[in-house]
């Protein structure tokens, strides 16, 4: 009982950390690849704040109940993913020999969530971003099972634990090269950031989030980021180790990986352009599945050898 | 009137302002963007301010009421080198000489402490199509098929260009202010998912419209808001830093080969080019007849934007002229007509608050 808290109180500490350290990270690098300056390190509690003070708008006969609960489910598969991950041999909130299934279908969820989030505004904006998002979540879900089955291989087991405990003489990153770039890009997806952001993207005015405001559109905020905390900390946990590390407590070697990921991502996220949907998916079935195959072939052949 | 605490920290926040640019929009408009203490949003639920930039031509003025009752409250308005319409006599106006940049943050925390009141809706809040009580079942629909069900109208079966699954047809309006459409113009769009299936134009875009805001607009729809941005700096396009970045990003891989291709061999790959390098010189396009159906039907959302944006204003504006126009455009019945003009996306619908 008392691991339990001590994990839950580390969750809940490293899922507030990392939200304003990734808003402020994007913050950051958006400024900078504009030529602007840096902005200030309270700079995404004031951007909170101005939402809270707008009042919530109703579209015309929305779906009140699904839009919110994609919102709060959003937040609630983000901090699943963090409660899966172990911050220390024995020490995850939820200890799960079947974790990284468990995962995968929270993956699935995302979809099914944001789908949501864009058809509940009855608008037809929010809409195109939902179904768009779709034909584009499902298919990059397919390299992230496959890749993740291969960081599954070296430790003969589907628990994030054992995964974590088969590193400690190589981590999956080196043993497995292609594996964390594909999982990156599912990050990308998952978090609906640059490349892959299908459904809140700029030609849709914002798309799934177009018609948000007030407490709607600062919560849809904050998933995003919490989403992008859970995915790092599991990117790191299945491919650079997770807590494991010398001098330093465990804990603080996950941190540190998952913010490295975190920034990671958010660097690609603004560095890459966005294609049309029907390019993107020519590039996912055609050369991105491929290529996780190779990634499964070659942890399975490793494995045997 | 003091501030909570909540309200406090917002003060310190960029102002999130949306703008409708009129047809005579100042140069410094787009600077804008350039200002720490400013911040332009895409849509108008996300902005506390409206701004108006330039004169909004009388047709369009009760576009620019719809879109000023999307705005959440506490909400204000600014009419920016132009003057306030009559139904929105309320706001404020802001002339060549005063700096908008502080003005506009002297609104923000007025409306803040609630020194000034928010403004009231210009429209009735009553929906754009009558459906509570309509049809069999109370919501709008007629049956299997037909009518407005929850407001907005349904989504018929019609010929499909690209699977052979005729379904999900849908028509709205879209514009004038949309942040990804060139100022000004309105097209009724028919819709199959997110694929173009007919274009007819409501209203050709401003004759100034864009500025030379091409390239910074395609940059944007191709998710590069940052490096759109830069290119506001003064000869940032000669930059060895940005040329770098824009290499970089792939955004030339990324545009889809013969995408809006003309009669003289230009495509949106070769336009995006020639804006990017020579940004001052417009290119001289032979256009002989190109109407948006040839470019824009058969596309989804992504690539008809990025088509849009990749004409200069005058060839833009030659294409609408080739394009049929509403009035002559035989499509749907009346009803459809009737919900087409209001509906359509959130800048254009008066989505009931």
């Amino acid at each position: 009982m008392m691991i339990f808290v001590l994990a839950f109180g580390m969750l809940i500490l490293f899922l507030t950390f990392g939200i304003w350290f990734a808003a402020v990270l994007d913050g950051v690098f958006s400024r900078r690849l504009s030529g602007q300056s840096a902005v200030g390190l309270l700079a995404p509690f004031h951007a909170a704040a101005v939402y809270l003070t707008q009042q919530r708008l109703r579209t015309e006969a929305p779906d009140q109940l699904n839009w919110f609960l994609s919102i709060a489910g959003y937040l609630s598969v983000a901090a699943i993913g963090l409660a899966v991950v172990p911050f220390g041999p024995d020490l995850a909130v939820i200890g799960l020999d079947t974790s990284v299934v468990f995962w995968g279908a929270c993956e699935s969820l995302i979809v099914v969530l944001i789908f949501l989030h864009g058809w509940s505004p009855n608008a037809p904006l929010s809409l195109i971003g939902a179904y768009r998002y779709v034909a584009i979540g499902l298919p990059i879900m397919l390299p992230s099972m496959f890749v993740l089955i291969a960081a599954a291989i070296p430790a003969q087991s589907l628990d994030l634990r054992e995964i974590v405990a088969s590193q400690e003489t190589m981590w999956n990153v080196i043993r497995q090269p292609l594996g964390l770039p594909l999982f990156l890009l599912l990050g990308l997806s998952l978090t609906l950031r640059g490349p892959f952001d299908y459904a809140d993207s700029e030609d849709l005015a914002g798309g799934t989030s177009a018609e948000d405001s007030g407490a709607n559109r600062a919560g849809w905020q904050v998933a995003r980021l919490a989403m992008l905390v859970g995915f790092s900390a599991v990117a790191s946990t299945a491919f650079l180790g997770g807590y494991l590390g010398p001098v330093l407590p465990g804990f603080v070697w996950l941190v540190l990986k998952t913010l490295v990921v975190m920034a990671t991502v958010i660097w690609l996220s603004h560095l890459l352009a966005r294609m049309p949907v029907a390019r993107m998916l020519g590039l996912i079935w055609k050369i991105l599945l491929p290529i996780s195959f190779l990634d499964l072939l070659w942890a399975g052949l490793v494995a045997l050898a | 009137m003091g501030m909570n605490w909540i309200a406090k920290l917002a003060a310190k926040a960029p102002v999130p302002i949306f703008i409708a640019r009129g047809n005579d929009a100042p140069d410094e408009t787009d600077k804008l963007h350039l200002n720490p203490n400013l911040s332009i949003v895409d849509t108008p639920r996300a902005a506390s301010i409206l701004l108006v930039a330039g004169t909004i031509p009388h047709a369009l003025t009760a576009h620019l009421h719809r879109l000023h009752d999307q705005l959440p409250h506490p909400r204000a308005t600014i009419f920016w080198h132009s003057s306030p319409t009559d139904q929105l006599s309320s706001a404020l106006g802001v002339t060549h000489g005063d700096d908008l940049g502080s003005f506009l943050l002297q609104t923000r925390a007025a409306l803040l402490t609630g020194e000034r009141a928010s403004e009231a809706d210009v429209l009735p809040d009553e929906p754009a199509n009558v459906w509570r009580g309509v049809g069999p079942h109370g919501q709008g629909g007629k049956g299997m098929m037909g009518g407005t069900p929850y407001g907005r109208p349904m989504a018929m079966t019609d010929d499909d260009m690209r699977d052979g699954l005729k379904l999900d047809a849908y028509t709205a309006d879209f514009g004038p202010f949309l942040t990804m459409l060139p100022s000004g113009m309105i097209l009724k769009i028919t819709l199959q998912g997110d694929l173009f299936q007919k274009v007819a134009v409501v209203s050709p875009p401003y004759e100034d419209a864009r500025q030379g805001r091409e390239i910074r607009t395609l940059l944007k729809l191709l998710g590069l808001p940052a490096l759109a941005n830069r290119l506001l700096i003064e000869n940032a396009h000669c930059e060895a830093g940005f040329k770098r970045l824009v290499t970089l990003s792939g955004v030339r891989r990324a545009i889809p080969p013969d995408l809006g291709r003309t009669h003289d061999g230009s495509d949106v790959r070769s336009r995006f080019e020639h804006m990017l390098n020579d940004p001052s010189n417009p290119q001289n396009l032979h256009l002989m007849g190109l109407g948006l159906g040839d470019l824009l039907e058969g596309r989804e959302w992504q690539e008809a934007m990025l088509i849009l944006n990749s004409f200069d204003n005058t060839s833009l504006r030659k294409i609408c002229a080739n394009t049929p126009t509403d009035a002559t455009d035989d499509m749907g019945d009346s009803s459809e007509q009737a919900s087409g003009g209001h509906e359509g996306m959130d800048h254009s619908s008066h989505g009931g608050h």
